[in-house]
């Protein structure tokens, strides 16, 4: 469980986050929905420290992640997968290289334990005879699967994944939605995903958070989600025309 | 105002770079490969030009004697010391911050833009010392050897002009390399080389550490990093000249 109190963040004369409450469940696929430039990319790191908050806290299962220094931070970065937008494989490491990354960083793991578990979170989200290419050479959505993999090789308590399905073909997107939710289910971890995508929020959401402005404008689940009557939730829900004709058509 | 601001910030970063890493054996790996990449790689314009240098400031030098009074060998000396002192240490330096300067705020922009410096962060790495060290390193280390083979080639240069054109005799050439030779001319141009070095890897680095953007901007921090640190190096070069030769 993660839960946040009152988080501000500012860049300069920037007040990208204004207060921001609220808890994300073990074992449940939490999102962040949100217009672009909202603020949920800043959410997400200041949640795993990437970003230092300028007010409030963030506590990861009643250890106050926000009041460590480095040192103690580290205990608790060990046990978080991270998913970047574009994937952020390291251009100059092959496939498994980057999957091997975290455990020369955090274990003391030999070549073979780690190219062992390498390997086996490679098949996990389905990557094989991939080993040896740079992220490159692989399609977008083979870079996404490898992030994954990355993220989850240390086993991680906490998953965190920022606009895991932007930039791929809808097919592409469900496939790896369904991998978050097996993975998050499997392992029990703590999910907490990034999105402006609605086809995601209905396919995998437990609970959803929409920031807006900066601001946590609503939460509920995902079946709430159609029927609330928050006027700019409903604005960003149905923008798309798929959408208002599922709403009109009384769902 | 700027200026302090991105003084004070250069500074956090250098002090960031040089904290005790945590991880010595990745490092080394990573400083043999900067040497390859910013040094061996740029070995072969450094030759073709400090030639090419030679042989110019050679027959500059004879056309422009006319009076019978000068000696012939003032050639030679012309083109040793304008290698030695000012070219293969600040017009390679000025050469190297276009090459590796550009190569490196854009490869430091990119990983920055694209999160690959957030991901090295998230997995409690020192991004700044693990990207920026060894590059510092590396040039620190390699670039004193690109100015020792940039005189020799030079004169080298120099010396092939005279042959080919029969500008002046190369007897005299040969001489004048040889009359008056202040040693700590060399050691003058090695100091200047190890602070261009600095300036050549840690400004760019610092463009493309805070890069903030997409590729656009990748493209911008690049061309800042290669003319702010083009215009330190000249700058240096008259404070350390006057430093060490006054
Ligand atoms: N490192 C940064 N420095 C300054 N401003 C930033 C930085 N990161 C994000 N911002 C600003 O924060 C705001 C929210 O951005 P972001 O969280 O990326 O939006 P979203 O992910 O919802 O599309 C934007 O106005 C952006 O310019
Ligand atoms: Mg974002």
């Amino acid at each position: 469980m993660i839960e946040l109190i009152g988080v501000h963040k500012s860049f300069g004369e920037n007040h990208v986050l204004k207060g921001v409450s609220t808890v994300f469940n073990q074992g449940k696929v939490n999102m962040i929905i949100g217009q672009s430039g909202s603020g949920k990319t800043v959410l997400l790191k200041s949640i795993i420290g990437l970003h230092e908050i300028d007010e409030g806290q963030i506590i990861y299962d009643n250890r106050v992640f926000s009041e460590m220094n480095n040192k103690k931070r580290k205990s608790i970065r060990k046990e978080i997968g991270m998913v970047f937008q574009g994937g952020a494989l390291f251009d100059s490491a092959t496939v498994e290289e980057n999957v091997m990354y975290p455990l020369e960083m955090f274990t003391k793991m030999t070549e073979e334990e780690r190219l062992e578990r390498a390997n086996f979170c490679l098949k996990r989200v389905n990557i094989e005879n991939a080993n040896k290419r740079f992220p490159a050479e692989i399609s977008g959505g083979m870079q996404k699967r490898v992030a994954i993999a990355r993220a989850i090789v240390l086993n991680p308590r906490y998953l965190f994944c920022d606009e895991p399905n932007s930039g791929l073909d809808p097919k592409t997107a469900i496939v790896i939605d369904n991998l978050i939710k097996e993975l998050t289910q499997e392992f029990n971890t703590t999910t907490v995903i990034n999105t402006h995508d609605m086809n995601s929020v209905a396919e995998i959401g437990d609970s959803i958070v929409y920031v807006h402005k900066g601001e946590k404008w609503w939460e509920g689940s995902s079946k709430e989600i159609l029927l609330s009557d928050n006027n700019e939730l409903n604005d960003f829900v149905f923008a798309s025309d798929l959408m208002k004709k599922i709403k009109n058509s009384g769902f | 105002m700027r200026i302090f601001f991105h003084f004070g910030r250069y500074y956090l970063l250098l002090a960031k770079v040089f904290a005790r890493p945590e991880k010595t054996k990745i490092y080394f790996r990573q400083i043999i490969r900067e040497i390859d990449k910013l040094g061996i790689n740029s070995l072969g314009i450094v030759i073709i030009i400090s030639v090419f240098m030679g042989a110019v400031i050679t027959l500059q030098s004879s056309y422009n004697l006319e009076n019978p009074m000068i000696p012939l060998y003032l050639v030679g000396l012309t083109a040793r010391d304008s290698m030695i002192l000012e070219f293969s240490s600040t017009i390679v330096g000025l050469i190297l911050a276009g090459k590796v300067g550009s190569n490196i705020a854009s490869e430091i922009g990119t990983m920055r833009v694209t999160e690959q410096i957030d991901a090295l962060e998230i997995m409690g790495v020192n991004s700044a010392s693990y990207l920026i060290l060894p590059k510092i390193i590396a040039a620190l280390l390699i670039n004193p050897f690109l100015n020792i083979i940039s005189m020799i080639v030079g004169i080298l240069g120099g010396y092939i002009a005279t042959v080919i054109t029969g500008a002046i005799p190369a007897p005299d050439y040969i001489d004048g390399l040889q009359y008056s030779f202040i040693p700590f001319y060399v050691t003058y141009s090695l100091i200047k080389t190890v602070i261009f070095a600095f300036i050549i890897t840690s400004v760019p680095a610092y463009h493309g550490y805070y890069t903030f953007g997409g590729a656009l901007e990748v493209g911008k921090s690049s061309t800042k990093a290669v003319v702010y640190s083009s215009v330190l190096i000249l700058l240096f070069n008259v404070l350390l000249t006057q430093l060490l030769l006054a």
